[in-house]
């Protein structure tokens, strides 16, 4: 009773109208995780209705479709990434701790491009790839990947690291440790947090990708997954609606993963890149 | 001052950064010739030309017209002999042989339309290809008969047959080349990369293709393929010179070229709508180059081959020399620095030698695969861009076009309402809901409904999209059922298929728009703001609405600033959701710039323009991003 009370109204109000809003938010994935356990009948007749009985097998033959383009999409993103925390870390540090002739000027030149957007260099990028033999590789993801996230990552990771103590790195020095000993043995570990939050970032970012692979793979064997889903209806003939939305939902399951595990740092990265930028 | 200017362009002309025209030095032309469908010249100076007019005209070696023929159609194809006999191809399905003084020698009816007529240059191998025959003849030079044929197997383009007679090839329409002996024995078959449209030999064997796309292929005898090479279009002749050393093309676009046997462009011009013919004299001191109005073009060829020479001299001493200048600054400037006692920044340098070394990689990826495309769309937007062929500098004739591309004047109209609809989107409901969040008490709830917004990210964006696509189908859709279910089943519709609702369609699609990125910046923003600051305003009484209006949202005006330009360059450049769900149509409803931009590189292939459509939107970016920081600034101050 205590606790009923200290509810007032107002605040029954605000819960009720943010409840109604969620539940529009995710009305997709609502519709989407009932119509893949339907057949098109069901779907036709019983429009409103739960399915019933459950078609469990519009999963297996999605799943059946749809794999190579899944496997292919993790792990371009688990390689792209890698590379951008590789790159970010070691180029963020020395940003941050190091002193060395230039270094204004390469920041700057690190910054300045941020100023160029995606939609100037989309068709130049394309050429180059395709004059130098990448398209239709799995480089042309993860190389692209690489380049164009570690201006972020490198951000971040400068930003986190200038944090750091130097005194740490200077005692670790002064006992001997060589200066890739400190990187890999003190810089490195303190900065999991920013380094998985980027690996987040960056993972999400490759998987719901669609231009960039769309015009530089065409090879089926190669394709990723937000491609993969819009081809595969031509490509396999699938027609049942059904089936459809099964493969959008176990298209959703890394996202999902990431969501349950990550998500303290996917909204970090988030809410940190927005204050950085 | 004025000069300058002016000097400029003369010294990039030097440096060979802006391409030039030669024009030609003589000139003949035929009457009522139209295009010029071949061209023979033999060693003592005489030139036959054949036209689509039905003309086929022997002019001497003054230019003067010996004697002309009119057939009763198209003559495809003309061979002048060393003896000055004139064989004629045409598609009155006849082929002639006139002497030299233009006395008819024999008149065949071959039945078909006669495509092509080679010889060698005694006569001694007459090949002719004729329309809807899979063989090969061959004919005697005394009476015309038919003195052989070899099956090809599929319908030939052309065939030719070398000056000394040794070699014969035939092209196939389906991109095939067959490489026959003297005797008309097939020795190879080899591919060709496309459309064949000419094909040349030498006295060796090589052969060159030019195909449709803009490619010139030289193959050897053994039918290995030794270059490969463009030009700007659709190559319409190709010949070799009788030495087999230079090769002359001609393309559909104006352009006659001279290259070398590596490829290498010794010279260019550009004459009329499109190139149709090109031969070498036999001396290979002059080219002859027929155009599609009637005129041919008298090249000399030594002299215009040793003036692209000089000039590449000319633009290799200036380029030496910029590298001395260049190197006497630097020099200068270490010297300067030298008596200031500054040299010590090399030491550093040296130093941080394992820095430089670290950085290598990162740096190394920012400039080959970001600055390099970034600079090479803004080059390339000047250009009419054809990667593997020729790329072609016109200027601002990309912008030009933009300006009148109905597609993008009807696309900027929907970017305007794209971004008003964008920005009221990213703003507006996600700072209500963090309103609410935020004026929730229990913090369980607040973590609770957070996480619940947050969980959209679940879905791959494409499938969202895909979801939406499906909710609006006519039948099947959620939309049109809903409407049904209400009782305003007249309501229903083909939203995304009719050209007045598909792009609010597109627009609605995200509903309630509650975007994670705008709530949570909203929702720190709302948090970063001092609890005391609220709690003083609450005791001097001021209300809840008062208390937003001129508390939170005046605190807030950093996180506003951030997704709107946010939000801007986000939405000039997007056009992943139109794409997926209505590419554009119906018609042109929703069509926005970015999207010609990537129909022009993916389906028309016109790279240049593409960059250009990039290149403005960069610059919009750009400005937007200025006045941005511009703000930022006065507002710090």
């Amino acid at each position: 009773m205590h606790i009923l009370k200290s509810i007032n109204v107002r605040q029954l109000v605000i819960v009720l109208l943010l409840a109604l809003l969620v539940f529009l938010t995710l009305v997709p994935i609502l519709f989407m995780v009932v119509s893949s356990l339907k057949s098109n009948a069901q779907i036709i007749g019983n429009f409103w209705g739960l399915p019933s009985p459950a078609r469990w097998s519009n999963y297996g033959e999605a799943l059946r479709t749809i794999w190579r383009y899944l496997v292919n999409t993790v792990v371009y993103a688990v390689a792209g990434s890698v590379c951008v925390m590789a790159l970010s870390s070691l180029t963020g540090y020395i940003f941050a701790k190091k002193t060395f002739p230039g270094k204004d000027f390469l920041f700057l030149m690190m910054l300045a491009i941020m100023m160029i957007p995606g939609v100037l260099t989309l068709i130049p990028s394309y050429v180059l790839y395709k004059n130098i033999g990448l398209t239709d590789t799995p480089w042309v993801i993860i190389v692209s990947c690489a380049a164009g996230g570690q201006i972020f990552g490198t951000f971040l990771c400068r930003t986190f690291m200038s944090g750091l103590p130097s005194e740490l790195f200077e005692a670790a020095r002064i006992d001997g440790a060589t200066e890739a000993r400190v990187f890999l043995r003190i810089v490195v570990p303190l900065s999991l947090p920013i380094l998985a939050t980027l690996f987040i970032m960056q993972s999400v970012g490759v998987y719901n990708d669609y231009i960039w692979p769309l015009l530089t793979i065409q090879d089926s064997h190669m394709q990723v997954i937000s491609v993969g889903l819009t081809i595969f209806t031509k490509q396999f003939g699938v027609t049942d609606k059904g089936t459809q939305f099964a493969a959008y939902a176990i298209s959703s399951l890394p996202l999902l993963l990431i969501f349950s595990f990550g998500m303290k740092y996917y909204i970090q990265g988030m809410t940190q890149g927005a204050l950085k930028l | 001052m004025r000069r300058t200017p002016w000097i400029g362009l003369a010294l990039l002309l030097l440096l060979g950064l802006v391409p030039k025209y030669t024009s030609a030095e003589q000139m003949w032309s035929v009457e009522g010739a139209g295009d010029i469908t071949s061209i023979s010249a033999i060693e003592d100076g005489r030139v036959a030309i054949g036209s689509h007019g039905s003309k086929a005209v022997v002019f001497d070696q003054d230019g003067r017209e010996q004697f002309g023929k009119e057939a009763n159609n198209v003559v495809n194809a003309v061979d002048l002999l060393e003896d000055g006999l004139l064989l004629v191809a045409s598609d009155d399905r006849h082929l002639y042989a006139y002497d030299g003084s233009g006395k008819t020698l024999w008149d065949i009816d071959m039945k078909r339309q006669v495509k092509s007529v080679s010889a060698s240059d005694d006569g001694s191998v007459i090949a002719v290809t004729v329309q809807r025959n899979n063989d090969l003849l061959f004919i005697n030079k005394e009476n015309g008969e038919q003195s052989g044929s070899v099956p090809i197997g599929t319908s030939m383009k052309t065939a030719k047959v070398s000056g000394n007679g040794q070699w014969i090839v035939a092209a196939t329409a389906d991109q095939f080349l067959h490489l026959l002996d003297k005797d008309g024995k097939e020795l190879r078959k080899f591919g060709a990369g496309g459309q064949i449209q000419s094909v040349a030999l030498s006295d060796d064997g090589d052969t060159i293709v030019g195909t449709s796309d803009g490619k010139i292929e030289l193959y050897d005898s053994d039918g290995k393929r030794l270059r490969s090479f463009g030009v700007r279009t659709t190559v319409s002749a190709v010949v070799f010179s009788r030495d087999g050393k230079n090769i002359g093309a001609a393309d559909l676009a104006g352009n006659f070229y001279i290259f070398d046997r590596g490829g290498k462009e010794l010279w260019e011009t550009k004459d009329g709508q499109a190139g149709r013919a090109v031969e070498f004299s036999p001396d290979g001191k002059t080219l002859y180059a027929g155009t599609d109005d009637g005129r041919i073009l008298k090249l000399d060829v030594s002299s215009v081959v040793a003036k692209a020479k000089s000039e590449a001299r000319t633009r290799i001493l200036l380029w030496a020399l910029g590298v001395v200048v260049v190197a006497a600054v630097v020099l200068l400037i270490l010297r300067s620095m030298k008596k200031r006692g500054k040299l010590g920044v090399f030491r550093d340098i040296w130093r941080a030698k394992w820095i430089y070394l670290a950085l290598a990689p990162s740096f190394a990826l920012i400039f080959a695969f970001l600055y390099f495309p970034a600079f090479s769309g803004l080059f390339h937007s000047l250009y009419k861009w054809q990667p593997g062929g020729k790329t072609t500098f016109i200027g601002l004739d990309n912008f030009k076009r933009m300006v009148h591309d109905p597609y993008v004047t009807k696309g900027l109209g929907n970017l305007v309402i794209l971004i008003v609809t964008g920005l009221i989107k990213s703003i507006i409901p996600p700072l209500i809901v963090a309103e609410l969040v935020y004026h929730l008490r229990s913090k369980k709830l607040q973590y609770g409904f957070r996480t619940a917004f947050t969980a959209s990210m679940v879905i791959p964006g494409v499938a969202g999209l895909l979801i939406w696509q499906n909710f609006y189908d006519p039948n099947l859709g959620l939309f049109n059922n809903f409407l049904q279910l209400i009782g305003l089943g007249s309501w229903a519709h083909g939203w995304l298929g009719d050209p007045k609702t598909a792009l609010w369609a597109l627009i609605f699609i995200g509903f309630p728009f509650v975007g994670i990125l705008q709530l949570l910046v909203f929702y720190a923003g709302l948090l970063s703001i001092p609890g005391e600051l609220i709690e003083s305003a609450r005791m001097d009484g001021a209300s809840l609405p008062r208390i937003i209006r001129s508390i939170h949202l005046p605190l807030l005006s950093g996180q506003f600033k951030f997704l709107i330009i946010l939000g801007l360059i986000g939405i000039i450049q997007d056009f992943n959701g139109i794409l997926i769900v209505t590419a554009g149509g119906p018609m042109d409803s929703t069509y926005v710039p970015a999207l010609q931009m990537y129909y022009a590189a993916t389906k028309f292939n016109d790279l240049g323009y593409a960059s250009a459509l990039g290149v403005s939107m960069f610059a919009v970016i750009l400005v937007i991003t200025v006045i941005n920081l511009k703000l930022i600034k006065s507002a710090e101050e």
